[in-house]
């Protein structure tokens, strides 16, 4: 399985405190989707990232599928199967927007 | 998104208000303040690095006339910050080509406002600025740094700026911005020569966005608030309305932090203030994020998307940050 990269021409960072407020809300049972919690630049465009979107993001350094999502389930209290499908969907995502390098 | 970035995603920093030029729409040529020396630059850079600030463009005033520029955007890199800058390109040499890249420039930006010399030259004030711009656009290419081209929309090139697009493509642009005008400075004292009407902008968005949609090879940009009135994005934008003072902040020479560059209302000083308590408690920022319709935009459906246009336009024209845009062609 190949390993993943963030494509090192995109500026991001982190919305520190969004993230928090995202999993104070997930605590809660609430939806926390439509919270951006990384913020990115590409080509001039800015766009952002919900919390799943995020942690996937930051992760994204070197890193396999099946270990991202591993990584991911001591997170989100999601089944395995959703969880990985979510990934799946995601890379699928910002794969063909040109965001990730395949090693 | 639902809330406003932690700390600003860009900040406008203008180094010096001293100018070659003498441009008939600038902003900032009236503008007069002391220019901190270079320990006092890095120290505030210093400063606004701790909030992750990922973007600082120089605007101005020259760059070009700052004899420490390129050791303070080696610095700013060091720190973390993607740096860019305007420049009008006049000083710019094959030499100072290289020492951008070298220092850490991601992009340069020139300002051609035409493709016909005479005019450009006839609004920028100095004969031979066309061919210097175009001159410093090459010595940029040729040394790798990335090019982007700035022009400012009004009654001089209008209807012409398929040409200045075409020509940004020519001279290798990645990007060309076509800037709205602003009645900011000079821009406001000679705002009925140079402005262009409502109906006038409608015309130019309307064609300029329809070329953007197909123009593969270079990006156009065009970052004016009222294109929410006949345009939607095919993302939502992360915030509505003028992105001044929710994404974007300017830092003036000596320090001063104000809105945007465009709005003179100073809120704070960056030698003695701190970057997030101002971003965080500034009464003027709570007001522009903010904003209350009036007028004519109290009963517009656009409103929730455009947010009254350009805060900088309305405050400029009426004193008022939620006066609906002068450039609005939307009817009453």
């Amino acid at each position: 399985m190949r390993n993943i990269r963030r494509n090192p021409d995109i500026i991001w960072r982190e919305e520190e405190e969004a993230r928090d407020e995202a999993l104070r809300a997930m605590e809660r049972g609430d939806d926390a989707s439509g919270e951006g919690t990384v913020l990115l630049v590409e080509s001039g465009m800015m766009h952002q990232l919900n919390l799943l979107g995020g942690e996937i993001w930051k992760l994204l350094d070197g890193i396999d599928e099946e270990r991202l999502v591993d990584t991911l389930a001591m997170t989100f209290d999601i089944d395995r199967e959703t969880l990985s499908m979510d990934v799946r969907d995601f890379l699928i995502d910002i794969d063909g927007r040109g965001w990730l390098v395949h090693e | 998104m639902s809330r406003i970035p932690f700390s600003p995603v860009t900040i406008n920093w203008t180094l010096t208000f001293r100018c070659n030029f003498n441009c008939r729409h600038c902003y900032s040529r009236p503008e007069k303040a002391p220019e901190l020396p270079t320990e006092q630059v890095k120290e505030i850079m210093a400063k606004v690095a701790k909030y992750k600030v990922p973007f600082i463009n120089y605007g101005g005033g020259e760059p070009l006339l700052r004899s420490d520029l390129f050791e303070l955007t080696s610095y700013a890199t060091c720190l973390g910050f993607n740096v860019s800058m305007n420049t009008n390109g006049f000083l710019m040499t094959r030499e100072k080509a290289a020492l951008a890249g070298e220092s850490g420039f991601k992009t340069v930006g020139i300002s051609i406002d035409s493709t016909r010399p005479e005019v450009h030259d006839d609004f920028r004030n100095i004969k031979g600025s066309h061919k210097k711009a175009v001159s410093a656009a090459k010595f940029l290419k040729e040394q790798g740094v990335r090019l982007t081209i700035s022009s400012v929309i009004c009654r001089i090139n209008h209807t012409e700026f398929e040409d200045l697009v075409r020509q940004a493509r020519d001279l290798g642009a990645e990007q060309i911005s076509l800037h709205n005008y602003k009645c900011a400075g000079m821009g406001f004292t000679n705002k009925d020569e140079l402005d262009l009407s409502p109906a006038e902008w409608k015309e130019f968005y309307l064609k300029a966005i329809a070329l953007r949609e197909k123009a593969t090879d270079i990006r156009i940009s065009m970052d004016d608030p009222i294109t929410a009135t006949i345009h939607k994005a095919p993302e939502q934008a992360i915030v509505k309305g003028s992105t001044c003072g929710k994404l974007s902040l300017n830092i003036r020479a000596n320090g001063d932090v104000t809105p945007c560059g465009f709005i003179p209302v100073v809120i704070g000083n960056l030698l003695t203030d701190d970057l997030k308590d101002l971003w965080d408690h500034s009464n003027v920022l709570e007001k522009m994020r903010n904003k209350k319709p009036k007028e004519k935009c109290l009963t517009c459906k656009h409103y929730e998307d455009c947010l009254g246009g350009c805060t900088a336009r309305a405050y400029a024209t009426t004193g008022d940050f939620n006066s609906p845009d002068p450039h609005c062609w939307v009817a009453k």
